[in-house]
């Protein structure tokens, strides 16, 4: 299929999705006061701020924080609008209000071209965005996930504090007889030079019925919080043992669960025997647990501590069964996607995500002037180091569950549907989350520990899976293969450029899993697929980007940068080939393709200087047995390049310096920006240095952190981070530096060494 | 059985606290104390250390038995909010934690560690805060214990 017919086909799809769309307005994302209960004397102005008693501001969070400071972002926004210092905003959970739903990023995963984007005047990109944002809108799903947490917010949150604000200065100005214009605000103290004072409190009951009038945004001269380094306000709570993650809700009668699945993945449970279990101190009952939101089959193990449970679960007998489909092997399945990537390649196959110019035949000889290479990436585990958990209660036919999720509302969708109850039946508590990295987008657990909680007669339970079930039974982050081919120029710059990429696609399979009434029929091309690829800047007059969307039958779910966490390695060592095979500099190479890309340019020149690299501010020298590489990736709306300096050391590669600069738009807080940047680097060092996921019979065969090794504070690099400085809407921070960080430590370890490496992860 | 943890004596009860169970499950799901975190039960991640009569030990594979008579520390009692551990008020100055997860560990190594050597250089910092942290927090990790180091 085309891609733009794929794209009208998609607007006709919304058009039936949603009868009648056309003539609604515009669903108003400040929300009504009803959206939000109120209790002690508060004041609601919209479905996102209410005002306390005594002056201070109460903020409905909808995003979950795993870490990456979102919760210090949102108040930050609201606590600059409304004139009060941040330690005066408190947070209190987001209900399930559609207001609350995330759009910016169903609105990313358009597969549109940034080439395009930036083209303001283009009708189709328009016309699908505004689609997608009022599709979004109306499903109203809540999602913390896709880097777009304060993308989402930097519209919304500032013009429901802005509003609420002015509200309460329209308040003031009636209760005090005074003009508006001459009334000032300094920490959520209303003055008039008359010698009138009153915090937001005393005002908020009048403020509610005030109607704001033309609501301005502060201009940016005037910011005073966004841009500044305002400490997290998480970081006491996290120091002190007293942070509530799902594991650490204690619920009264609270009882325990461990669980063991069907080590086959997509296996089922066969005969068992319970009685050595039934027979240890502690265990009260085993519970049979189906598939949930595409988990394998299971038994759990209910006791009065957690140790217990896991001691009645390894008592178990069991006789698994192997899928009817016959066990999955990783190593056939990369086979198999070499296969149908390098047949796409040869017969222009794939669906195209991008194509531009006219492409030389694949058939043509291979000359001096072209490269062609396979890359490969292996699946890769979450990992997150809170074990996946949910804590659940079925009483009285209401559910509560408490619960580290990104997906608050598809938690309480599949809480509903195993109980069997309505929505509005559901309560759903969500804790700090001990990391998420996109398996938390995933809600099998949910399932299972409701599933649980049904048995066992009104009493809580929370459900712990050990590290083994983590690594053995997640939604990995697809395998993929890539056939990269070019021709270069004379200048020695690519002529052509075609890739074919061949992997799962994720986003139809998570669709079916937690939100099946929106999965079709047939899977349309999923961007997170090709991203990375089809959407790069680099000046190359033609191009055809494809990708072979496969099944393989391996849960995949999304991982940190999603498709851009191994396609950025494929584009990027492979842009190195390029410039080695030119015989140029990797760095004047990637800028002279950069020539209408003053972004990109900018945070590629900014890293070389900062690492010293030769020619581009004051070179540093390295010392012997160590070199550099670089790789540069723009990702969620954000771009960033990394210098990396490696050396070998024993028979392993030293990563010894990571220098990454970065655009990422206005910055709301400069240190959670650097704290990301640097969470991004370790956590894709981690995968570049150890990750692989082996399946052989349906059995993974890493089993915990010793199989699945991560990086440790011994074996950290330095990490220089700088920003570029920009006026540009917020992008994405999280996942950013994710991408680039294999392919510069695979360029780099080709400048050391001269061995290229094209798979994933990297050796010595 | 009885043991010792934050300075207080505390019975577990008897049908359940065998002397094989790990400490960890007995103060997180026992005694309430959910500030010590499991995160791989084969100690090999060190999310669980508490302090055993001053040193870092790994709670997860060590058994009731083993602290019977013996000072059990966790991060409940490293500090309190009017004296916090001066690890605590570095990790506030560095802005360490992200997600947290593993932040109650890391400072109850980094205290033990600290408690042995006044001021650590870099190879005693690596051979000692083994601990693995996702988020990627090690340089800020690094730099809130030379802080403190540094201040003696």
């Amino acid at each position: 299929m085309k891609r733009r017919s794929f794209l009208l086909t998609g607007a006709g799809a919304a058009g039936v999705l949603l009868v009648g769309w056309g003539v609604m307005p515009p669903r108003p994302r400040l929300g009504g006061v009803d959206t939000l209960p109120v209790v002690d004397g508060e004041v609601a102005l919209n479905g996102w701020i209410k005002i306390a008693a005594d002056g201070g501001v109460l903020l409905a969070m909808n995003h979950s924080e795993m870490g990456q400071g979102v919760h210090t972002a949102l108040a930050m926004l609201v606590a600059e609008e409304l004139d009060v210092p941040l330690s005066r905003v408190r947070l209190i959970p987001a209900g399930h209000d559609r207001i609350y739903g995330n759009v910016a990023m169903f609105v990313s995963g358009l597969p549109f071209h940034p080439a395009e984007v930036a083209r303001h005047d283009s009708t189709m990109v328009r016309s699908g965005q505004w689609v997608v944002a009022k599709i979004a809108r109306e499903l109203g799903i809540n999602v913390t996930g896709g880097s777009s947490s304060v993308v989402d917010a930097w519209e919304v949150l500032r013009l429901a504090a802005a509003t609420a604000r002015a509200q309460l200065l329209g308040a003031a100005s009636l209760v005090w007889k005074q003009p508006a214009n001459e009334l000032k605000v300094k920490d959520g103290v209303i003055s008039h030079p008359s010698g009138a004072s009153a915090h937001y409190g005393e005002l908020a009951k009048v403020a509610a019925s005030t109607p704001s009038g033309t609501v301005q945004l502060k201009p940016a001269s005037e910011w005073k919080l966004i841009g500044s380094a305002a400490p997290r306000l998480d970081v006491v709570a996290k120091s002190n043992g007293t942070a509530q993650f799902g594991m650490d809700v204690r619920p009264p009668g609270l009882l325990f669960a461990a669980i063991r699945h069907c080590p086959m993945i997509g296996g089922s449970v066969g005969a068992v025997d319970v009685a050595a279990t039934l027979k240890l101190p502690g265990v009260e009952r085993v519970v049979r647990l189906g598939s949930y939101a595409g988990s394998t089959e299971a038994l759990a193990v209910v006791a009065r501590s957690g140790w217990h449970a896991q001691q009645g679960a390894a008592a178990l007998a069991v006789q698994w069964r192997q899928r009817p489909a016959g066990g999955l092997d990783s190593a056939a399945i990369l086979a198999e996607l070499e296969r149908r990537a390098r047949d796409a390649d040869a017969g222009d196959g794939g669906f195209a995500f991008y194509a531009l110019g006219k492409m030389p035949p694949t058939d043509a000889p291979a000359g001096p002037r072209t490269v062609m290479q396979v890359y490969r990436a292996p699946y890769l585990a979450h990992a997150a180091l809170e074990p996946i958990n949910c804590t659940a209660r079925v009483a009285d036919g209401k559910v509560e569950v408490w619960v580290p999720t990104q997906v608050p509302g598809l938690a309480r969708g599949i809480a509903a549907e195993v109980a069997g109850v309505s929505p509005e039946s559901v309560t759903v508590h969500v804790t700090y989350l001990g990391g998420g990295f996109g398996r938390r987008l995933d809600v099998d657990f949910v399932g299972q520990a409701v599933r649980i909680a049904i048995e066992c007669g009104g009493k809580p339970v929370q459900l712990v899976w050990s590290r083994e079930e983590d690594l053995g039974h997640d939604f990995y982050r697809p395998a993929g293969v890539a056939v990269l081919r070019a021709t270069l120029g004379e200048d020695g710059r690519p002529s052509s450029l075609r890739i074919t990429s061949a992997g799962d696609a994720i986003t139809p399979r998570w669709l079916e899993r937690g939100l099946p009434q929106l999965a079709g029929p047939v899977d349309t091309p999923d961007k997170t697929a090709s991203e990375g690829l089809f959407d790069q800047v680099y000046e190359i007059p033609n191009q055809r980007i494809a990708h072979v969307a496969t099944q393989s039958g391996v849960p995949v779910g999304f991982w940190r940068s999603v498709g851009h966490s191994h396609n950025a390695f494929f584009s990027e060592a492979f842009i190195d080939e390029l410039a080695h095979a030119a015989g140029q500099d990797p760095v004047a190479y990637r800028l002279a393709m950069l020539k209408d890309s003053p972004r990109h340019r900018a945070v590629l020149l900014l890293a070389a200087q900062q690492a010293g690299w030769p020619g581009y501010g004051t070179t540093q020298a390295l010392p012997p047995g160590r070199a550099r590489g670089v790789a540069l990736h723009e990702s969620f709306g954000s771009i960033v390049a990394q210098v990396v300096e490696v050396s070998i050391v024993g028979m392993l590669p030293r990563v010894h310096r990571v220098v990454c600069a970065a655009d990422v738009g206005i910055v709301v807080n400069p240190g959670i920006v650097a704290q990301q940047l640097e969470s991004a680097v370790v956590f894709a060092l981690t995968a570049a240095l150890h990750g692989r996921i082996d399946i052989v019979d349906g059995v993974v065969r890493q089993t915990n952190f010793p199989s699945y090794p991560m990086v440790r504070l011994a074996d950290s690099p330095r990490i220089e981070t700088h920003l570029v400085a920009s006026a540009d809407p917020p992008g994405g921070v999280g996942e950013i530096a994710t991408p680039p960080l294999a392919p510069a430590l695979a360029n780099a370890l080709f400048a050391l060494t001269g061995k290229r490496q094209r798979e994933l992860p990297l050796t010595a | 059985m009885e043991i010792v943890v934050n300075g207080a004596s505390r019975a577990l009860p008897d049908e359940l606290a065998s002397p094989q169970m790990p400490l960890l499950w007995a103060l997180r799901d026992l005694l309430g104390l959910t500030g010590t975190k499991f995160g791989c039960g084969v100690a090999a991640c060190g999310a669980c250390t508490v302090h055993v009569d001053g040193s870092a030990v790994l709670s997860c594979v060590t058994p009731l038995e083993a602290v019977r008579g013996k000072r059990v520390v966790t991060i409940e009692a490293l500090g309190s909010p009017e004296r916090p551990h001066p690890l605590q008020q570095a990790w506030l100055e560095q802005q360490v934690p992200q997600c947290g997860y593993c932040q109650s560990g890391m400072l109850m190594a980094a205290a033990a560690l600290l408690a042995t050597h006044r001021t650590p250089s870099d190879a005693e910092i690596d051979a000692a805060i083994t601990n693995i942290c996702r988020c990627g927090t090690y340089p800020r990790i690094r730099a809130a214990i030379r802080a403190v180091a540094a201040q003696r």
